[in-house]
């Protein structure tokens, strides 16, 4: 079991860690510290494997360490499907999988994967009499599914909370912290309903330039107006539209469910993984995930790092982890230019350039990737890495939009954005949206779009001259 | 076995996606229905615009084909508990 690497955590860092404490997984103790995700305690302590896929039982791992993809699912305190990258370690924790024959690590039913060829058609199978029908059902139950029954108490009901307000802003990144800044600055009360611990979005990205500095700025200036309610961890889950606007959200302690006369929707993008062979290897992280591990929870799961990329921030972030002085494979990209290329051969880093990744190679964990040239499909290069970021063309977080009833639009180079005009109103007149899943492809734009749809909402709730010139002024700039 | 995966819940392949469309599912929501993408933990975050991108490439870069699938709320996994007590305040609301 080769360990992770934990590093120093760097100044101004706002994912602090608390005290060693150990904890239980699968009658081991391991050690983790107070309050970091479990997922990386875990990968810190050096499990690779958290699980195995539904069908195949191919390992799985952590991806995109946000709460948003099913790598990091296990049974925590006796109740199971639980997001260990969500899930702050705390002392005496019971933490087992909960997938895989007779364990996750070494899987019996693997052999599915080795043994059914380019793939396992599910539709035609033991459909030929009804009685191999239903004993194949309940085998197949058996296989799969998705964890036992809790063994723990049943949770207490959570209390309501029911209230109306101005506007909700969803998503506390760069752009809905403008945006609610922009309201309440306007005088309208605003509720900015945030998924995760920290306020921040991609400006807690190490990746990002005075990211942290910016958070801390934003955090003064927002606790300097009146008027803005924040909740943390408290996702928001469904938007019913109607009169006035319903959105109801969550957290551990409390279910909010709140009639807004606005909306500014800031739910930004999901991580994802391109596709290439064996793309589900445990070992391959998006670039944020990567980011969120080595400079926020200062864990450096594998090393040597191979980053794969055209962005600027994925770039950035390779140069990152150079001055963290995580070892690197490489860096595969098609760019040739712009600073953060030439900074990253400023500092020796290796660039394989017009080469693309076609395969992934490894047992339970990455351990070598094949590339090739951008024209062709025969890979011409092998590079040893035990990690791997790889960048994906983008998925914005459109749903929450969708279900109130906005436009969506599909491109293959943006995913799917919620369609705004120019003052970031969406096609249902109440609500607004913002940042990359209204189109914006930075922290920067993302902050402008979050400012002119806070104005543009701000004067649809009360017509104000200043407000209009600020935004008509905000128009022409 | 290598294996490009899509959906990484429900372990939905590249493979998968072209059998599905050369059988006749040629719009997301069916594709969506005979796979089985999006319809795992993470409904639909890792893999819905993957299955759009790659329906659009086989059409020809025809973007227009990729409506979105219907998605539904709750948006991220939710315990019943934090539910359990909406029921006493509608019925409270409708006295």
């Amino acid at each position: 079991m080769a360990q992770g690497r934990r590093i120093k955590s760097p100044e101004g860092n706002p994912f602090e860690r608390g005290k060693q404490v150990r904890f239980q997984f699968e009658g081991r103790s391991l050690q983790g510290y107070d309050h970091e995700p479990l997922a990386v305690a875990l990968m810190a302590a050096g499990v690779r494997v958290f699980g195995r896929s539904l069908k195949y039982h191919r390992p799985r791992g952590p991806v995109c360490l946000h709460g948003h993809c099913s790598g990091c699912l296990m049974r925590v305190n006796g109740v199971a499907n639980i997001r260990t990258c969500e899930t702050p370690c705390r002392s005496g924790m019971v933490v087992e999988r909960q997938t895989g024959w007779p364990s996750a690590g070494l899987d019996f039913f693997r052999a599915v994967d080795l043994l059914s060829g380019e793939r396992l058609d599910h539709h035609g199978m033991f459909t030929a009499s009804s009685v191999l029908n239903r004993i194949a059902g309940y085998v197949v139950r058996k296989l799969s599914g998705l964890g036992a029954p809790p063994t723990a108490d049943p949770q207490t009901p959570v209390p309501i909370s029911r209230f109306s307000s101005d506007a909700v802003v969803i998503g506390a990144g760069a752009a809905g912290l403008s945006a609610a800044k922009t309201l309440s600055g306007c005088g309208h009360n605003v509720v900015l309903l945030e998924a995760e611990e920290h306020r921040g979005g991609r400006l807690l990205d190490g990746a990002t330039q005075n990211g942290w500095e910016r958070i801390r700025d934003f955090k003064e200036e927002i606790e300097s107006v009146a008027g803005i309610e924040i909740h943390v961890k408290t996702p928001a889950l469904a938007v019913y539209p109607g009169d006035t606007l319903q959105v109801v959200a969550g957290n551990e302690g409390k279910t909010f469910w709140i009639s807004a006369r606005r909306l500014i929707v800031c739910t930004g993008t999901y991580e994802q993984i391109p596709l290439f062979e064996n793309n589900d290897l445990p070992g391959i992280f998006g670039p944020r995930a990567m980011d969120r591990l080595v400079c926020g929870y200062s864990v450096v799961p594998a090393e040597p790092v191979l980053v794969v990329g055209e962005r600027d921030a994925t770039l950035r972030l390779a140069g990152r982890l150079r001055e963290l002085n995580v070892t690197l494979a490489g860096v595969v990209t098609t760019r040739t230019e712009g600073d953060a290329l030439t900074s990253l051969k400023r500092k020796n880093v290796e660039i394989f350039q017009d080469r693309r990744i076609v395969r992934a190679l490894g047992g339970k964990w990455l351990d070598r990737v094949e590339l090739a040239h951008r024209s062709s499909e025969q890979s011409d290069l092998v590079l040893d890495c035990r990690a791997c970021v790889v960048e994906a063309p983008p998925a914005p977080a459109y749903e929450l939009a969708h279900h109130a009833g906005c436009r969506v639009s599909f491109s293959s180079q943006s995913g799917y954005l919620v369609q705004v005009n120019d003052e970031g109103q969406t096609t249902h007149g109440q609500i607004f949206a913002a940042g990359h899943i209204a189109g914006s492809d930075s922290v920067d734009a993302a902050a402008q779009s979050g400012e002119r749809a806070g104005l543009a909402c701000a004067l649809s709730l009360k017509d104000d001259a200043q407000v209009r010139r600020r935004l008509e002024s905000m128009q022409k700039g | 076995m290598g294996r490009t995966i899509v959906c990484r819940c429900e372990d939905v392949t590249v493979e998968d996606l072209n059998q599905a469309f050369s059988e006749g599912y040629r719009d997301l929501e069916s594709l969506k229905r005979y796979t089985g993408f999006s319809t795992g933990f993470c409904q639909g975050k890792c893999c819905t615009a993957h299955a759009a991108r790659f329906l659009s490439a086989l059409k020809g870069g025809d973007d227009t084909v990729a409506d979105p699938i219907r998605t539904r709320p709750l948006l991220h996994p939710t315990p019943a508990s934090h539910f359990a007590r909406a029921v006493e305040l509608l019925d409270e609301e409708s006295k």
